[in-house]
C-alpha cells in the first residue's frame, strides 16, 4: 500500500496538474503556427484574441444572455417543481405512490427526445427549449429531494414530536434542514443537466444562444467564433457549479458536509 | 392471484391514469388531434414502423453507437479511476482535468468532433465516450478511495500480495461505487447519441424522431419516443439486474435510486 | 517470578514456557496533524511469553489500540524496538494474527470463503484449505453456517468467523483489538466464555486490548494498565485465578480483589483523561 508514502506538496501537485493541459496547449499553439494542421485547429492565441474581441463588441454577451435565460428559466421551473414534489412525496405516501411508477418508467429516458415534438407544440422559440430543460431538471431534483426527505433520521422527527412540535414545524425545522444536503446534490446535478440540454437544444434548432453560435460559426467556417462560444459555455458551466458549491457550503455550514466536493 | 393483480394495479395505478388523461385530451379534441395523437394512433404508428423495418434499423444504429462509446468509457474510466486512486502522480496529473471538466457541458465540443472524426459513427462514439468517461472515472476513484481500511489491513495481515489485494479486496470493495457510475453514465450515453443524431445525420433514432416531427408525422415521432423510452428503461433494468447479481452482498439498488 | 507464578497457576507450560516470544522496548509514537503533534505512546515496554494471555486496559484514547496497530505493522512508529521471536517486526504479516473490532469480514465472501482466504493467500491447495477452514469453523461452532454471507450473521457470529479466520492461518501471536467492543452486553459475555474455552484448547499467545476490566481479568494471565495519553505503562497485575476458568469465577472474592485493584489503578487515569477533554 502507498499509505506510508509522503504526500506531494501543494506546489508540486499544482505543477503536475497543470502539466497535461499546458503541454497540450503548447503543442497546439506551436503546430498551429509552424506546422500543418487542419484549418479548424487555429492557434489558442488567436482563439483568445477572437474571444476578447467578441466580448468587447457585445456579440458574445447577447448570445450568452439568450442561453442563460433559457437555462435558468428551465432550471428554476424544473428545480422548484422537483424539490417541492420530491419533498412532498418524501413525507406523504399517496404522493410518492403516484409519482413512483411514472418516474421509475421515464427516469432512464433521455428527455431531449421530446424536443422535436415540443417544437411542434410550442414553436421553435424559447418556450420549447425551456420546457425540455424543465423536464430534464425535474428528475434528479425530484429523486434527490424524495430520498432526502425519506432518509431523515426517524429519531429527529420523534424527538421534535415529543417536544410538541406541530406537523408544519416538524417539516420546516426538521425535515427541511435534514434533507437539505441531498436536495442540494439534486440541484447541482440538475444545473449541469440544464446547461447540457440548453446547448444541445440550441445546437439542434435555434436562432440565438451559444449553441446556435457554435453551429452557425461551424457552417460559415468561422472557427474563431466557434471556439469563443465553446469557451463561454465552459466558463458558464464551471462558474454555475462553483456558485452552487459555494451556496451549499454556506447553507450547510455546521452540518457535516457530504462527500461530493469540488470533484463532483 | 386476483389479489396480486389488484396489488400491482394499486402500485402502478398512476401510469394508466396518466395514459387515460392523455387519451381523453386527444379524443375530445381539447388539444389539436394532429399535435397530440391518440394512443391508438401511436400504437398503429409503432406497428407500422416495426413492420417496415424502419424502427429496428434506426434503433440498431443508435444502440450500436451508444454501446461502443459506453464500452470505451467503461474500460478507460475504470482504468483511469483506479490509477488515480492508487498513484499520487496520476491523481495530480488528472484530478484538475476531471474536477474542472466535470460541470462543463462537453457536448459543446461536438462540432469540433465532427471536424476531427467526421460526420459518421466515430464522432458520435467519441462524444459518448467523453461524456460517459467523467462519471465512470470519478465513481471508480471514490470507490477505490472509500474502501474500509481494516479490509486492506486484514488482507495484509494474512500476508496477501499487492496483486491479491487489488483483485480480491480493492476491486470488489469498489464495485458498488463503480456500478453507481455505470448507472449514471448509461442514460448519458443515450442522451448524447440522440442529440448527435438530431443535429446532422440520416440514421438513428434521433434522426428518426426529428425527421418525423419535421414532416408533421407526429404519431410516428411519438413511436420513436416510445422506442427510446423502452430502450432506456430496459437497459437500466438490465444494468440493475446485473449489478444485483454481481454485488449480491449489498442490498439491491432502489428502483429509482442512485440518481 | 513471572514464570513461577504462571506455573503455580498451572498453565502456560507449553514448549517454550517462560521464553519471551514478544519483546517491545521503549516504543514511541507521535501523531502529527498539520502543525499539531500529539504523543500517543511514550516509552512503552512489554514482554510476552509463549502461550501467555495478556490484556491491556486503559482509558479511551490512551493509545492502546494504536499500540496494537503498530505491532500489527499497519502504522509506523517513531522509536523503540519490537522483536517477535527475536526478529524485528517489519510491516504486516501472518505471524501476527489481527482481530479487529469491526470484524473486517469481506462481505462478498461466504463464511467458509472468508476463513479459507488466508490459506489461499498462503498458496495452500484447495482441498487442504477447505479442510482447515472447516476445522476452525467447527471450533467456533459455526459449521452449519459455512455457506452463509456475513450480512446474514449477527455481530457475535461475525466475530466468531473472524476469530476462526485468524486462527486458521496459525499466527505466532494473536492481536485482538477490542474484539467484542461492538457487541451487546449479553453476547459479549458469551463470547468471553467461548474465547476462554477456545484458548483452553489452542493455547495461543494473545495480546488483548479492551476497556472492559471484567473481560480483561476473566480472560488474561496478566493485565497491563495504560496511563492516559500519552500511553505509558502504569501498572501490571498478575491474575492467578485457576484455569480452566468458568464464568462463575467472576463471583469469587479473589476475582473481586483483582477487579478492585485494576479499577483503582485505572480510575486515576480515566479521571485524568476526562480532565484533558474539558
Amino acid at each position: 500500500m502507498k499509505a506510508a508514502a509522503a504526500p506531494f506538496s501543494r506546489g508540486r501537485r499544482a505543477a503536475l496538474g497543470l502539466a497535461l493541459p499546458l503541454a497540450a496547449l503548447a503543442a497546439w499553439e506551436l503546430s498551429a503556427r509552424y506546422g500543418t494542421v487542419p484549418d479548424y485547429l487555429i492557434a489558442p492565441s488567436r482563439i483568445l484574441a477572437a474571444t476578447w474581441e467578441m466580448v468587447l463588441s457585445g456579440e458574445l454577451w447577447r448570445h450568452t444572455a439568450d442561453s442563460l435565460l433559457r437555462a435558468i428559466g428551465g432550471y428554476a421551473i424544473g428545480g422548484a417543481a422537483g424539490v417541492a414534489m420530491g419533498l412532498l412525496a418524501g413525507i406523504a405516501r399517496p404522493v410518492e405512490r403516484f409519482y413512483d411508477p411514472i418516474v421509475s418508467l421515464t427516469y432512464p429516458v433521455p428527455k431531449i427526445v421530446v424536443l422535436p415534438i415540443l417544437i411542434a407544440w410550442l414553436g421553435a422559440g424559447d418556450a420549447s427549449k425551456i420546457a425540455v430543460i424543465t423536464a430534464a431538471v425535474f428528475y434528479p431534483t425530484f429523486i434527490n429531494a424524495l430520498y432526502g426527505a425519506k432518509g431523515v433520521n426517524r429519531l429527529f422527527v420523534w424527538s421534535a414530536r415529543n417536544m410538541g412540535a406541530a406537523p408544519l414545524q416538524v417539516f420546516a425545522k426538521v425535515i427541511l434542514p435534514a434533507s437539505l444536503p441531498q436536495v442540494l446534490t439534486g440541484l447541482r446535478i440538475g444545473l449541469a443537466l440544464a446547461f447540457i440540454v440548453t446547448v444541445a437544444a440550441e445546437l439542434q434548432n435555434s436562432r440565438s444562444g451559444l449553441g446556435y453560435l457554435i453551429a452557425d460559426a461551424e457552417n460559415s467556417l468561422r472557427f474563431d467564433l466557434m471556439y469563443a462560444a465553446i469557451i463561454a459555455i465552459g466558463v458558464i458551466g464551471f462558474a454555475g457549479d462553483r456558485v452552487l458549491v459555494a451556496l451549499r457550503r454556506r447553507a450547510l455550514a455546521g452540518q457535516t458536509l457530504g462527500k461530493e466536493g469540488a470533484h463532483g | 392471484m386476483a389479489d396480486a393483480v389488484l396489488r400491482s394495479l394499486a402500485r402502478w395505478y398512476s401510469v394508466p391514469l396518466v395514459l387515460a388523461v392523455w387519451e381523453l385530451l386527444a379524443r375530445t379534441g381539447a388539444v389539436s388531434r394532429r399535435l397530440m395523437p391518440s394512443l391508438v394512433e401511436i400504437a398503429l404508428a409503432v406497428w407500422d414502423a416495426i413492420a417496415s423495418g424502419d424502427l429496428l434499423f434506426h434503433a440498431g444504429i443508435s444502440l450500436g453507437r451508444a454501446f461502443a462509446g459506453y464500452a470505451l468509457a467503461i474500460i478507460f474510466g475504470i482504468l483511469l479511476g483506479v490509477a488515480m486512486a492508487r498513484s499520487r502522480a496520476f491523481d495530480a496529473l488528472f484530478e484538475p482535468i476531471f474536477s474542472f471538466g466535470y460541470p462543463v457541458p462537453k457536448i459543446a465540443l461536438y462540432p469540433i468532433f465532427i471536424f476531427v472524426f467526421g460526420f459518421g459513427n466515430l464522432s458520435k462514439v467519441m462524444m459518448i465516450f467523453l461524456e460517459c468517461l467523467y462519471p465512470i472515472t470519478v465513481n471508480a476513484f471514490y470507490g477505490m478511495r472509500g474502501i474500509d481500511r481494516v479490509h486492506v489491513w486484514a488482507a495484509h495481515n494474512m500476508g496477501a500480495s499487492e496483486r491479491q489485494i487489488f483483485w480480491r479486496v480493492l476491486l470488489p470493495g469498489a464495485a458498488p461505487a463503480i456500478f453507481a457510475g455505470l448507472r449514471i453514465a448509461l442514460p448519458i450515453s443515450l442522451i448524447v447519441v440522440i442529440i448527435t443524431e438530431m443535429i446532422g445525420e440520416s440514421r438513428g433514432l434521433g434522426y428518426f424522431i426529428s425527421y418525423a416531427s419535421a414532416s408533421f408525422e407526429y404519431s410516428t415521432a411519438f413511436a420513436g419516443v416510445a422506442a427510446v423510452a423502452v430502450i432506456g428503461f430496459t437497459l437500466d433494468r438490465a444494468l440493475v439486474w446485473l449489478r444485483n447479481r454481481l454485488i449480491f452482498w449489498e442490498r439491491g439498488a432502489a428502483f429509482i435510486g442512485a440518481a | 517470578m513471572a514464570a513461577g507464578a504462571m506455573r503455580e497457576s498451572g498453565f502456560g507450560t507449553l514448549g517454550g514456557a517462560g521464553g519471551a516470544l514478544l519483546e517491545v522496548r521503549d516504543l514511541e509514537k507521535t501523531f502529527r496533524r498539520g502543525a499539531r503533534t500529539v504523543q500517543a505512546i511514550d516509552r512503552f515496554s512489554l514482554t510476552v511469553s509463549e502461550g501467555e494471555f495478556v490484556a491491556i486496559v486503559g482509558p479511551s484514547g490512551c493509545g492502546k489500540s494504536t499500540f496494537l496497530h503498530i505491532l500489527g505493522g499497519f502504522e509506523p512508529h517513531d522509536g523503540g524496538t519490537m522483536l517477535l521471536n527475536g526478529a524485528p517486526v517489519r510491516g504486516p504479516g501472518p505471524d501476527r494474527g489481527m482481530l479487529f473490532q469491526e470484524f473486517a469480514l469481506y462481505p462478498w465472501r461466504s463464511v467458509i470463503g472468508n476463513v479459507a482466504w488466508a490459506l489461499e493467500v498462503q498458496g495452500k491447495p484447495k482441498a487442504e484449505r477447505i479442510a482447515i477452514a472447516e476445522r476452525y469453523l467447527k471450533l467456533v461452532g459455526l459449521s452449519q453456517f459455512r455457506d452463509a454471507y456475513p450480512a446474514e450473521l449477527s455481530g457475535g457470529m461475525k466475530q466468531r468467523v473472524a476469530l476462526a479466520r485468524v486462527l486458521a492461518f496459525e499466527p505466532r501471536i494473536l492481536l485482538m483489538d477490542e474484539p467484542f467492543g461492538a457487541l451487546d452486553a449479553q453476547t459479549r459475555e458469551l463470547m468471553q466464555e467461548e474465547l476462554n474455552a477456545i484458548w483452553q484448547q489452542t493455547r495461543n499467545t494473545v495480546l488483548f486490548v479492551t476497556h472492559d476490566i471484567d473481560e480483561a481479568i476473566y480472560l488474561a494471565d496478566r493485565v497491563i494498565v495504560f496511563t492516559a495519553r500519552p500511553g505509558r505503562l502504569k501498572d501490571e497485575i498478575r491474575v492467578k485465578l485457576e484455569r480452566p476458568r468458568r464464568i462463575d469465577v467472576k463471583k469469587t472474592a479473589a476475582y473481586m480483589g483483582y477487579r478492585n485493584r485494576v479499577w483503582d489503578s485505572l480510575r486515576e487515569e480515566v479521571l485524568k483523561a476526562r480532565e484533558e477533554f474539558r
